[in-house]
């Protein structure tokens, strides 16, 4: 029997590139201000049911209160316990830089000292035997002069003994 | 007082990895047509025509205008959804208050996504907020890592279970014509895959699939003329949360409130369902990876914490047992995104109906329970039955 022709495969190929410029708001832009000129983290409280955010909220997600009094702010880590990860072993393309991810690629879950909060950011440690939760960890920041205004002020948390 | 609704047509492509020769539009007529035969209607018997993908993972926006011809939504009320892993999902609850508020009749819906036009973990990882999360996850996989490790500590529970779901799932998948990833494997096979994103391995993770699953839904009247085998929407829910948020309140010492929880909690007590277990038969769960069916059934309230990985050990959600799980091998063997919550009550629906075939549970259902995921920040659940009395 005579094998089916294959027909040429027609597709068109696409790319899209487009910038953005993003808009922190008040209170995410006050905490990336902070970070870039005094090396702080901070956290804030919902002033009537307690819940804690880190970065800090405007609006309780929980009871709709506002939330945003910069006076009742409080500095958190730069030091942390270590909940949870993930460690990626294969890269993927990062839509907001176009780069290719540069694997391994590990993440925590850290809750920070002074309040019950927890921030996402990398681990210096990539290797799964070295990163047990509930281990010390620490924010390790940029030099000032190299410092945006971003959440990469902080390079990642480096494992720490104490 | 609302009309009551049933699901009345079912209609699903073969899902796949590739299909070059295909485009978008002629993928989903193929599921249009069949659910409208399986319905015995034609279009011109439907009110409204619900049409949802998830926005940037075939690069174009305007799915309900752009495919009006291939859906067969010219002239007809209706539009587009696009809210994530929910899509499917929630275009189900969205024609049930067409419906149930009167509006319309019939309702056409249509989930459907084509993974092989982009790059499905780029275009997911947009959808983090992206001042901060975005930088830090890798596509749905990060969440689904976290999500499963946190389980794996609070409850104890082995890395082999990820094996044993994945293998009955595999099992499942075996005997599901339409599903994606048929392949077999042994609890060793899943543990030794290579490790994509710790804790899981390559054959724990969802594959990225392409297909189209579309259902008929109808008013009461209507419904009992088009079918002998209606399936009643008996209940549904829908709740949010922020991003993370939940699992943070939890982590850092707070209570478990996720959605998941608050929707099991819903749907339970409005249905004066005191044990889940054995008054709802079956779970078509958006279970995009093994871990989750431990997790979700002690989350959704179905059994106590800390206990579900003993259960699934013991076979309680295999395809034989008294509560499976995703009989039709669940989002880890076929996941092409906007379809994948359709066929979730597409799949339940066709257990209430016995129209399973090869994947067909081995003991009676009455009730099922069918899910959305929306990264846990949002969840549709719904209480599916085939008889109202």
């Amino acid at each position: 029997m005579k094998a089916k022709p294959q027909l040429e495969l027609i597709y068109l190929d696409m790319t899209l590139k487009m910038p953005f410029k993003w808009n922190t708001g008040e209170p995410l832009g006050e905490f990336f201000r902070e970070l870039k000129a005094n090396e702080k983290i901070y956290a804030n409280q919902c002033p009537t049911c307690g819940r804690n955010y880190c970065p800090p909220a405007n609006i309780c997600t929980r009871d709709h209160s506002r939330c945003n009094e910069k006076d009742k702010w409080v500095a958190v880590g730069p030091k942390g316990t270590l909940l949870t990860f993930f460690i990626c072993e294969q890269s993927f393309l990062i839509p907001t830089t176009g780069e290719m991810l540069e694997v391994p690629f590990s993440v925590g879950l850290v809750m920070l000292d002074g309040a019950p909060v927890v921030l996402q950011h990398c681990l210096q440690e990539t290797d799964v035997e070295k990163i047990k939760p509930g281990m010390r960890v620490e924010a390790v920041f940029k030099p000032k002069e190299e410092r945006k205004g971003n959440i990469f002020d902080i390079i990642h948390f480096k494992t720490i003994k104490e | 007082m609302s009309h009551r609704v049933a699901i009345t047509g079912i209609g699903q492509t073969r899902h796949s990895g590739r299909r070059p020769y295909h485009n978008d539009g002629e993928m989903i007529h193929e599921a249009v047509s069949l659910a409208l035969a399986d319905a015995d209607i034609s279009i011109k018997d439907i009110d409204t025509v619900i049409i949802g993908n998830m926005d940037l993972f075939e690069g174009h926006y305007l799915n309900d205008a752009m495919l009006a011809d291939y859906s067969g939504s010219i002239g007809k009320s209706g539009f587009k959804m696009n809210t994530g892993g929910t899509v499917g999902t929630m275009e189900v609850i969205t024609a049930w208050y067409n419906i149930a508020s009167g509006q319309s009749d019939t309702v056409l819906v249509i989930g459907w996504e084509k993974h092989d036009e982009g790059p499905v973990t780029s275009a997911i990882t947009t959808i983090y907020e992206p001042a901060y999360t975005r930088w830090f996850s890798v596509g749905a996989l990060s969440g689904l890592a976290l999500l499963s490790d946190d389980y794996l500590r609070r409850a104890n529970c082995p890395m082999e279970i990820g094996g044993i779901v994945r293998s009955y799932m595999s099992e499942n998948a075996s005997r599901n014509p339409n599903a994606h990833l048929r392949e077999k494997y042994t609890v060793q096979d899943v543990m030794n895959a290579r490790m994509v994103l710790y804790p899981l391995t390559l054959l724990m993770i969802c594959p990225t699939s392409l297909g189209a699953c579309a259902m008929v839904l109808a008013k009461e009247s209507k419904a009992k003329k088009m079918t002998k085998k209606p399936v009643w929407i008996k209940d549904h829910v829908t709740v949010h949360a922020e991003e993370g948020g939940g699992l943070f309140d939890a982590l850092s010492g707070g209570p478990r409130r996720t959605t998941e929880t608050e929707a099991g909690k819903t749907i339970l007590k409005r249905n004066h369902i005191t044990k889940p277990l054995e008054e709802i038969q079956l779970f078509e769960m958006y279970d995009p990876c093994p871990f989750f069916h431990p997790f979700f059934l002690e989350d959704f309230q179905l059994c106590p914490e800390g206990e579900a990985w003993k259960l699934i050990e013991k076979g309680l959600t295999s395809r034989e047992g008294s509560f499976p799980i995703s009989p039709s091998g669940g989002v880890m063997c076929t996941n092409a995104i906007g379809d994948s919550g359709t066929l979730r009550v597409a799949e339940a629906a066709l257990q209430l109906r016995e129209d399973a075939g090869e994947h067909q549970v081995t003991r009676k259902v009455t009730q099922a329970l069918a899910s959305g995921f929306g990264g846990s920040n949002w969840t549709d659940l719904f209480l599916l039955t085939n008889s109202l009395d």
